[in-house]
């Protein structure tokens, strides 16, 4: 046997001790595969799948793998956007599916990169919109709903950036704000899909701990899709790796961040070093 | 509120104004059909008069009525005197309120420019309108007796009617089995713009011994300059409120390209015409005579009493000879 | 942070009520038929009592039968082409979508026109039919302007402008084989008039009126959201598929409505929301209201100087509002570049 198709044997282990706590399962995924095709008479041209993990309260979960690894398409079959040809993927004990749309924006919340603005729009005002799911069709928000915005902007260390205009952020200040939308919908899981982008070395730190405190102080679990390999270690506690469409491992970033595994999914020279406090760091292997 | 949200008349029961009487019963004026086809219920006493277009305020001055005009249209010129009548607007859209300040007993309208929504807002108010619609220039002269019929004019009205449709029974006569003149009446030089077949101009035309070369049925047809050329007319006929005179035109034509090849340009057969034979109105057969005695010119010359030049054309003397002792107008 | 309330909505919309109220009062006023205020309370007064035996005859012409008809028409479309102007610049996500650009305009007028050609002598046919163009390019656009089975804005954008350009030429084309005798009014209501009474009963108009808005009104706050961008609010658990629909129909019913008794009165859909949000802010859940009394405001405010600039002439009142219109959008245009 490979070394490919061992590890596409493998799967979680549990952390030691783990049988003896009683861990709320925050999301489930269960066996959920999805194919794509262009249209209903092709044969799909994209698989993902069967894939299945689970994560619990206070957890940062990184979905890990290259390009076109069907990342972005896990997290839609997550957030609900796309239903599974198979398998099921539960939030709270619910199947995302099943929920009507409201429920789910309280349940999920998706935090998309940043979009253009069709008119100008107050930093507070664009906070308050993530209200929307909890109350009726047409709305006007309550004291309650100013309150959750200040929450969320001091959550995201926004405060300042109130009664600015959203048009006048600086790339940084805006993606806050719009993780401030999303933390305002009081989630259970927070998906975000690749959110480190546009960032330059600083700013994907600061937003990792951002999220890694997140994860920490509140009852959210975190859910990053990401190609980093070092952002994903040092923050993740647990990591999904996918390589064109097939989940090859679920576990610890340790568990995980084998040599040949991640060489042969990322094609590319590399030297996993363990590091004191058992998180790995991937290195370029500089010989050849 | 009843009365504001819908858009009919309120009923009437206080009969403060003369307009009412008419207005929705039956007066002893009757009830006639319009030349639409329209019901309207005439006051027995017409004594105040709105006109909506200027051939019918030229009606009812050629009637004599001038003194029951109440009001016409900012366009409404001939004759002269009727610039200093109040005026209710444009045609098209004359302004309602304007008409119903001047309280008239019957408002005259003209389907050659008025539009059907105004003759409807004004009915729905209570109004008494007569819509005329005149297709024919004898079509016309029949709308002119009507109407002064209903304005209690009757006798002014024959006196009107007669002498013009003798007049032009008189033109038949001497226009008798001369050919038609082949014209080509232009409406419009650039782009170039001419009549069809089915208006009251080329119905003038025939009368005045003349035809339109142009076979449409549209009533403002465009034509290619090609198609007058391969049509040839014999004449070339302006009206008057584009051209000062026929020696102007032809001088301007004849510096044209393309123009000056015609015939009728080399030939000097351009004739100017007053713009009057455009509208339906009694002034219209002075237009009509003027453009026969331009393109008949033979039928009008003092020799054709002898008869010697017309056997040219096949026409008789004797004929000519009755006809021109019938003539009135064409003393000179 | 102030978050809208509905007493500021409803503050705001008795302020324009009241600019409304005192328009209207104004507008009864002025008119070729001379009549006082006195005299014109009075009419009104009698009229609402019931009383109509007691008002004479000609004051309850000009009053009841002329002006204000022609108020009530005026404020019916204008607060439908705003409201539906601003529909239309959520739905499209296009700050220059007016009522008319996806074509519904053009299809009325043909409907107009074709019963002109072939029923010219029946009042109030040129209405319903240009109702049915409306009708039927509504709903030609609506699958047109579908990808899959959701209604896409720029699909839909693009559907539209290809209708109406069609629509136009087929206009074109009728208009210079006809006869002009058929034609004469269509120049007036091309450029919007609003001096032909509706065909059908005004009170059944309003009812029109208000069922559509309202219904665009619903989805005012699913609109804000949408304004962010369409997958975000569906993120937020907006069913945006729904909310399209609603305010296409919604919009499309209020155009053709207002285009079918009054023609095509031009930049009143598109710059009375533009206005409205730079004096109350782009919440949709104030926007429409405010942009439906706005209109209201702008289209009697336009007639009335359309029919007494240059009395006894009446201009169309689309020409008044191009007149001063113009102005306005680039006024707009400069302060948006800033």
């Amino acid at each position: 046997m490979s070394a490919a198709e061992q590890n596409r044997a493998a799967v979680a282990t549990p952390q030691p001790g783990a049988a003896t706590r009683t861990i709320r399962v925050r999301l489930k995924v269960e066996q959920v595969s999805f194919a794509y095709s262009p249209t209903d008479r092709f044969a799909p041209t994209f698989t993902l799948g069967p894939a299945s993990f689970e994560a619990h309260p206070h957890e940062l979960v990184a979905i890990l793998g290259p390009n076109a690894s069907g990342k972005s398409t896990l997290l839609r079959l997550l957030a609900g956007l796309a239903k599974p040809l198979a398998g099921r993927v539960e939030v709270d004990g619910e199947e995302v599916g099943s929920l009507d749309l409201r429920t789910r924006a309280k349940r999920i919340a998706l935090v998309q990169q940043e979009s253009e603005l069709l008119f100008p729009l107050r930093v507070w005002e664009y906070v308050l919109q993530g209200r929307y799911p909890h109350g009726r069709r047409l709305r006007f928000e309550s004291d309650n709903d100013c309150l959750m915005v200040g929450n969320s902007l001091g959550q995201v260390g926004a405060e300042a950036l109130r009664d600015r205009w959203m048009h006048e952020l600086s790339g940084g200040e805006k993606q806050r704000v719009i993780l401030a939308r999303a933390l305002t919908q009081q989630p259970s899981l927070l998906l975000l899909d690749e959110p480190t982008q546009h960032l330059d070395i600083g700013g994907k730190v600061e937003l990792l701990q951002r999220l890694r405190r997140l994860a920490d102080e509140t009852r959210h679990t975190v859910l990053v899709v990401t190609h980093e390999l070092d952002l994903a270690a040092e923050f993740s506690d647990r990591i999904v790796l996918l390589h064109k469409g097939k989940c090859l491992r679920v576990g610890t970033p340790a568990q995980v961040y084998e040599r040949e595994l991640l060489e042969e999914v990322f094609a590319a020279p590399l030297e996993v070093e363990m590091r004191p406090g058992g998180r790995p760091r991937v290195v370029l292997r500089g010989d050849r | 509120m009843q009365l504001a949200l819908s858009a009919g008349a309120p009923a009437s029961s206080a009969p403060l104004q003369p307009v009412r009487e008419g207005g929705r019963q039956a007066g002893s004026g009757g009830v006639v059909t319009d030349e639409v086809g329209r019901q309207v219920a005439i006051p027995r006493e017409v004594n105040r008069i709105v006109t909506l277009a200027p051939d019918l305020t030229e009606t009812i001055y050629a009637l004599g009525l001038e003194d029951k005009l109440a009001g016409d249209t900012n366009y409404c010129e001939t004759p002269p005197a009727a610039k200093r009548k109040p005026h209710i607007g444009a045609p098209l859209n004359p302004s309602l309120e304007a008409i119903v300040a001047l309280h008239p007993d019957l408002v005259l309208a003209s389907t050659s420019i008025n539009r059907r929504e105004t003759v409807d807002a004004l009915a729905r108010l209570g109004i008494a309108v007569y819509a005329s619609n005149p297709h024919t220039v004898s079509g016309m002269l029949e709308s002119v007796r009507r109407m002064s019929e209903l304005m209690g004019a009757s006798a002014k009205g024959e006196a009107l009617v007669v002498p013009l449709q003798a007049r032009l029974d008189v033109l038949r006569m001497r226009l008798g089995e001369l050919p038609l003149v082949h014209v080509l009446f232009v409406v419009w030089q650039e782009p170039l713009i001419s009549i069809g077949q089915r208006t009251f101009i080329a119905d003038a035309l025939r009368w005045a011994g003349a035809e339109s070369v142009v076979l449409s049925d549209q009533n403002w047809p465009r034509i290619s300059f090609e198609e007058v050329v391969r049509l040839q007319p014999d004449y070339i006929v302006f009206t008057s409120n584009h051209t000062a005179d026929a020696a102007t035109q032809l001088a301007d034509l004849r510096a044209r390209a393309g123009w000056k090849g015609l015939r009728a340009v080399e030939l000097g057969q351009v004739a100017v015409v007053s713009d009057e034979v455009a509208r339906p109105s009694p002034g219209m057969i002075d237009a009509i005579e003027q453009l026969a005695r331009e393109v008949h010119r033979e039928a009008f010359s003092l020799r054709s009493a002898n008869g010697g030049f017309d056997s040219e054309r096949g026409g008789r003397s004797p004929r000519l000879v009755a006809a021109k002792e019938g003539c009135v107008s064409c003393a000179h | 942070m102030r978050p809208l309330t509905p007493a500021r909505v409803l503050g705001v919309c008795a302020q324009l009520f009241g600019v409304l109220f005192v328009l209207v009062v104004i507008s009864l006023r002025m008119g070729a038929y001379p009549i006082g205020v006195r005299d014109i309370v009075v009419t009104l007064f009698n009229g609402a009592l019931g009383r109509a035996e007691q008002i004479p005859m000609e004051f309850s012409l000009v009053v009841f039968g002329l002006r204000l008809p022609r108020i009530a028409l005026g404020i019916l479309v204008g607060a439908a082409l705003s409201t539906a102007g601003a529909g239309f610049q959520a739905l499209l996500r296009n700050p220059l979508a007016d009522p008319y650009v996806l074509g519904v305009s053009s299809g009325a007028a043909l409907g107009a026109i074709v019963s002109l050609i072939v029923l010219p002598f029946t009042p109030g046919a040129v209405q319903v039919a240009a109702f049915a163009g409306a009708a039927a390019t509504i709903g030609a656009v609506y699958f047109l302007g579908r990808r899959g089975r959701q209604l896409d804005s720029a699909t839909l954008l693009l559907a539209g402008i290809v209708t109406a350009s069609f629509l136009s030429a087929v206009i074109m084309f009728l208009m210079t084989i006809l006869s002009s005798r058929d034609l004469r009014g269509m120049a007036f209501w091309l450029m919007g008039d609003l001096s032909s009474a509706p065909a059908v009963d005004l009170r059944l108009l309003y009812l029109v009126l208000i069922v559509a808005a309202g219904s665009i009104y619903t989805t005012s706050s699913d609109l804000n959201l949408i304004l962010t961008g369409e997958q975000e609010a569906r993120h937020l658990g907006v069913n945006v598929n729904r909310v399209k629909f609603v305010v296409y129909v919604g919009a499309s019913l209020l155009t053709g409505l207002a285009v079918s008794v009054s023609g095509a009165i031009g930049y009143v859909g598109l710059l009375v929301p533009h206005v409205m949000r730079m004096l109350f802010g782009t919440d949709y859940r104030l926007l429409i209201p405010a942009s439906a009394i706005g209109g209201a405001i702008i289209v009697v405010a336009a007639d009335l100087l359309a029919r007494t600039i240059v009395a006894p002439t009446e201009l169309p009142v689309g020409a008044m509002t191009a007149i001063a219109g113009a102005p306005v959008f680039i006024y707009l245009m400069r302060r948006r570049v800033r």
